[in-house]
């Protein structure tokens, strides 16, 4: 048999070239779409792991802070715990390169006698040079030729508003040691990255390398308990497992919209299948009349799915890989804005992970052509070997087939809508059932198109009406087109909510003129401070009215890392800055000023379950403290949770300290746009950003769009899978039905109305794609918007339609079909006349 | 009357080449010529080259060499388009295995020449009626083609033929699908519809009793035509 199957596959494949290639096409694509992720997923957390493990190397536990950060003496009493070999105190923070081109270096300032483990070119590196050199800094070779520079080169970076000179003091190639470690990564001594970045006497963490034999784990509670509740101590791997942690909900999220694709590649199967069979009856009948057994019946056609599986795979693999280095960019730039994780430098392919993909492509060419090779398989030899069945369920079966799925997406939404239920990957079971159901509504509506009157003549309107005469072929193109839609219409119709959302808080919040920042603020957050000599001058300027400060740091609370941040809440410009949920934003600002209380993001308010009334936990620098909460207010800018408080609090809690930004409020009638130019003019040896309220919005909404970049990416590839499966049931249409075609020449259509028949068939698919797809989109943008979000991401979004960028991608859509249309139009125009046979219709 | 014949081979040969091999030949210097309502029937074994004569006569395949003429208008000196449309207006064809789409209702499956030639469906609806009035099927009008015995769709079929009135009916074998007291039913109601509606037919047939009904009887042997 297996002779045989070499032999068949070949024919097969002479005889349906066109077939099989979309068939690739559609798994390439889904493997491709599905892998990406996968590879943009463990690319992120590499990073956050080659970062670690750069920085920590050896070390077997890190002491970090619960607060800010962690104050000099304790690095004594780490020293001091019984077990601890050594301990290496480090200071990490973000530093902006000054030069046109900009970009950030990743500071790590560490004990570099104490870290032997850099592997330091003894040629290079004089010993005493990284602390009698001032700004020496050890880089990666792969920075420096980037950017041609040289040991001994000066180089000037800034870390808030204050700019610094460095040196360049040796090349350490730190991916040596940590192969997804940062480029960026710069090395100094401690002391000099704690001048640097203004912050005398903080570190970032401690490295603790342990004495041999002694147990990690408990001497991390050793140290737990030594150290107090300010601290906490954790493994590398509880570190980088914290940061999958954080990125759960992303990475489920692209995982979901990417399966999606596979998906749609697995219908391509289906259908290339149902194709092959039905001209392969007769062979399989002769082959069972010949004493071939069901299972080798099911075997040849489960192999010949293999084979297209295997060479979509093939085809995947470096799609995926391509795909994943297209989306770098902007997923490392979300996983840096929204989360302050690592930027990925590199995509990486471990094998396992190319094992996942073949796995993926093989599992996608099976679930593809199961059902049609055990429906094959059943046959007997004599029924295979009659004319081929007329390929039409009863409507009775496609109504229950189409109420079952519904019914279990209703299920599942009872489940998951629930009272009392709110267990969040539930709405990702929601999401699958919604899209999962849309395809089998396909027979349904191809059957009510029976009932559209005749048209008046042969072309586009008879070739859509006729399409439920080819119900089971075209169902499959019908549905796959439908769950590619659905998603594009629920993400779009997510986006844009999303999208209008963030427009409308913008407009709410943003309310100064001016914004003042530093070129670091995006990487360092609270890392990144004004000079107070630069909150002086900026008072002083001419037309400013009010000067909003702004000061942020990072501490634990409820349990989480989150922001918090301090303002003056009793600015009176400044009412309105804040939209507190449900209203009361003056009272709730009145207790921030008055009663020290806390106002805490959507996000950390749905994770922590806190609210109005409610107690916050946080952790400062000498401990825990609790603060009355006094609102939930909306915020867009941290997934993980932020806190605000009036700086007065935040400087009781956590010591006094510098701004990180600061907010213009200008006399009326000023042009923002002419003082922004006055001030950068004002302050030429500091390090600033400034913006006006238009040209900030304007860079917060390109953020925004770049973040769902790798979103579109997906949906497109999606939708490239279901209109080659528009091509895919054309081109078996033309096949199968070439006999209609036959019929229709011979009774004197032309070969113009035979095209555009066709086209009317492709885009009839389409238009029925879209109708079913907005459907079921509409009700997946309900279950995003309503549920995940909420549920995963923590904030609430206002259900917005984006008509227009839902008109455009149904144009897109139909468009495509049409000219997925084209090849199989032109082919059917050329069906002779002669081409009537028997078995013909 | 107009003299010009509405169907005329002259001469016409047709030859098929066969895959590696020789090229046979299935017509060898037919001439004939159908002027006016006359029904012609054309006898012969298989493979004696009928459906190949059918197939010239109707456009759908052109002579090797010869002239086929319908209507008057040489075949060969048309395009395909010019081909199609005169096919179109002036040409009926029944064929042995009906040849109905399955999509459509008996009456859809009727008006489909209609469709194809843009005509006005409401004003040809009432000859669609009047047609299935004369083959008894006007109260099966709306049933799916599908339920029809084969008998019945080969009466859908004339219908189909008759619709947009032709000069000339093909047929190809209309009764080769049926038992014998179908296929007499459906002969003797073809040879009705066309003698009344004043339209020539050509028909193919393996029936020698079938044949006599016609006015003139030809044999096709070995890709010769000769009087039966």
């Amino acid at each position: 048999m297996r002779g045989y199957f070499a032999r068949a596959a070949r024919a097969q494949l002479r005889g349906g070239a066109a077939l099989r290639v979309l068939a690739v096409t559609g798994v390439a694509l889904g493997v491709g779409s599905a892998l990406s992720i996968q590879i943009l997923n463990q690319s992120a957390l590499g990073a956050f792991a080659g970062s670690v493990q750069a920085v920590s190397g050896e070390a077997q536990l890190s002491v970090l802070p619960r607060g800010p950060s962690l104050p000099d003496a304790l690095v004594p009493a780490v020293i001091g715990t019984p077990g601890v070999r050594s301990a290496i105190p480090m200071v990490r923070a973000e530093a902006a390169i000054e030069s046109p081109r900009g970009g950030t270096l990743e500071v790590v300032g560490a004990d570099l006698f104490a870290a032997s483990r850099l592997p330091l070119s003894s040629a290079e590196a004089d010993p005493g040079a990284p602390l009698a050199v001032p700004g020496w800094v050890a880089l990666t070779p792969a920075l420096a030729q980037e950017r041609g520079w040289k040991v001994g080169d000066p180089l000037e970076v800034s870390s808030g508003s204050r700019r610094v000179r460095l040196q360049v003091g040796a090349l350490v190639d730190f991916q040596r040691l940590a192969p997804l470690s940062s480029r960026r990564l710069a090395v100094m001594d401690v002391a000099q990255a704690q001048a640097l970045l203004g912050a005398r006497g903080q570190l970032s963490q401690i490295d603790v390398v342990a004495e041999e034999g002694v147990d990690p784990g408990e001497l991390s509670r050793r140290l737990e308990a030594r150290l107090g509740p300010a601290v906490r101590v954790a493994t590398p791997d509880q570190r980088v497992s914290e940061a999958e942690g954080l990125l759960a909900a992303f990475r489920l999220n692209l995982t979901a919209l990417s399966l999606v694709s596979l998906f749609v590649g697995g219908f391509l199967v289906y259908a290339t299948v149902q194709a092959s069979l039905a001209r392969r009856r007769e062979e399989l009948g002769v082959l069972r009349s010949l004493g071939a057994t069901r299972g080798q019946v099911l075997g040849l056609v489960l192999g010949d799915a293999a084979l297209l599986g295997l060479a979509g795979t093939a085809a995947g693999l470096p799609l995926g890989w391509l795909a994943a280095r297209a989306s770098l960019g902007s997923v490392s730039d979300t996983l840096q804005g929204l989360y302050q994780l690592e930027a990925i430098e590199r995509v990486v392919l471990p094998p396992w992970l190319a094992g996942l993909g073949i796995l993926l492509g093989l599992a996608g060419a099976f679930v593809g052509s199961i059902g049609p090779a055990l429906e094959v398989a059943r046959e007997d030899p004599r029924a295979l070997l009659a004319a081929r069945p007329a390929g039409r369920a009863s409507p009775r079966r496609d109504w229950v087939l189409a109420l079952g799925a519904w019914g279990v997406a209703a299920a599942v939404a009872a489940a998951t809508l629930g009272p009392g239920r709110r267990w969040p990957p539930a709405g990702f079971a929601l999401a699958v059932a919604v899209l999962g159901a849309v395809p089998f509504t396909a027979p349904l509506l191809l059957r009510a198109c029976e009932g559209l009157p005749l048209p008046r003549r042969l072309g586009a309107a008879y070739g859509a009406r006729g399409l439920a005469g080819h119900l089971r072929g075209v169902a499959v193109a019908v549905g796959a087109l439908a769950v590619a839609v659905g998603m594009l219409v629920g993400i779009t119709v997510m986006v844009g909510s999303f999208r209008e959302t963030v427009v409308r808080w913008l407009g709410a919040t943003l309310r100064a003129d001016v914004y003042v920042t530093t070129p670091s603020w995006s990487r360092a957050r609270g890392g990144a401070v004004l000079g107070p000599e630069v909150l002086e001058g900026l008072r002083r300027e001419r037309g400013v009215r009010a000067v909003d400060r702004l000061r942020q740091l990072t501490a634990e609370a409820a349990g989480r890392r989150v922001t918090v941040s301090g303002i003056d809440a009793g600015l009176p410009e400044g009412r309105g800055r804040v939209e507190v949920i449900g209203g009361g934003e003056a009272e709730a600002l009145r207790r921030l000023r008055d009663e020290g209380a806390a106002l805490v993001s959507e996000p950390l308010a749905r994770k922590a379950g806190i609210g109005q009334g409610g107690v916050l936990a946080l952790q400062g620098p000498s401990g825990p403290f609790q603060l009355p909460v006094a609102g939930v207010y909306r915020d867009y800018g941290a997934e993980r949770g932020a806190v605000l408080v009036d700086l007065a609090t935040l400087a009781a809690r956590f010591g006094p300290g510098p701004d990180s930004n600061a907010a213009l409020y200008l006399d009326p009638g000023l042009d923002p746009e002419a003082v922004v130019e006055r001030i950068q003019a004002s302050f030429p040896g500091k390090a600033l950003l400034v913006r006006s309220n238009r040209t900030l919005r304007e860079q917060v909404l390109s953020i925004f769009e770049r973040t769902f970049a790798v979103t579109r990416l997906l949906q497109g590839m999606a939708v490239v899978i279901a209109v080659a499966g528009i091509t895919l049931t054309l081109l078996v249409l033309a096949r199968e039905r070439a006999g209609e075609v036959a019929l229709l020449r011979a009774l004197g259509a032309t070969r113009r109305q035979i095209f555009e028949l066709f086209l009317g068939r492709g885009l009839g698919i389409a238009a029925l794609g879209l109708a079913l797809g907005a459907a079921g989109g509409a009700g997946l943008a309900l279950v995003l918007v309503e549920v995940i979000n909420p549920a995963w991401f923590g904030w609430s979004i206002g259900l917005h339609l984006p008509w227009d960028d839902l008109a455009f991608e149904a144009a897109v859509v139909l468009a495509a079909a049409a000219a997925a249309s084209l090849h199989p139009a032109l082919r059917a125009s050329a069906t002779p006349a002669t081409e009537l046979s028997r078995d013909a219709l | 009357m107009s003299d010009v014949p509405t169907l005329a081979f002259q001469d016409v040969h047709k030859a098929y080449a066969l895959p590696g091999g020789q090229p046979i030949e299935a017509l060898r210097g037919v001439s004939l010529a159908v002027t006016g309502p006359r029904a012609v029937s054309l006898i012969g074994r298989s493979g004696s080259g009928k459906s190949t004569f059918l197939h010239l006569a109707a456009g759908i395949d052109a002579p090797t060499r010869g002239t086929v003429r319908l209507m008057g208008r040489d075949l060969g000196a048309l395009s395909d388009r010019e081909r199609t449309l005169l096919r179109r207006d002036a040409v009926g064809l029944v064929f042995q295995f009906f040849h109905l789409l399955p999509h459509l209702s008996v009456e859809e499956n009727v008006l489909v020449p209609a469709l194809v030639a843009g005509d006005d469906l409401a004003a040809q609806r009432s000859r669609v009626r009047e047609l299935l009035g004369e083959v008894g099927l006007e109260d099966r009008a709306a049933q799916p083609v599908q339920k029809l015995s084969g008998g019945e769709m080969q009466r859908v079929a004339l219908c189909r033929a008759l619709l947009r009135r032709p000069r000339l009916v093909l047929a190809d074998e209309p009764t080769g699908n049926l038992d014998e007291a179908s296929g007499q039913a459906v002969m003797d109601l073809l040879l009705r519809l066309v003698r009344r509606e004043g339209t020539a037919l050509v028909y193919v047939t393996h029936s020698r009793e079938l044949a006599a009904l016609a006015d003139e009887t030809w044999r096709l042997h070995s890709g010769l035509l000769e009087p039966a």
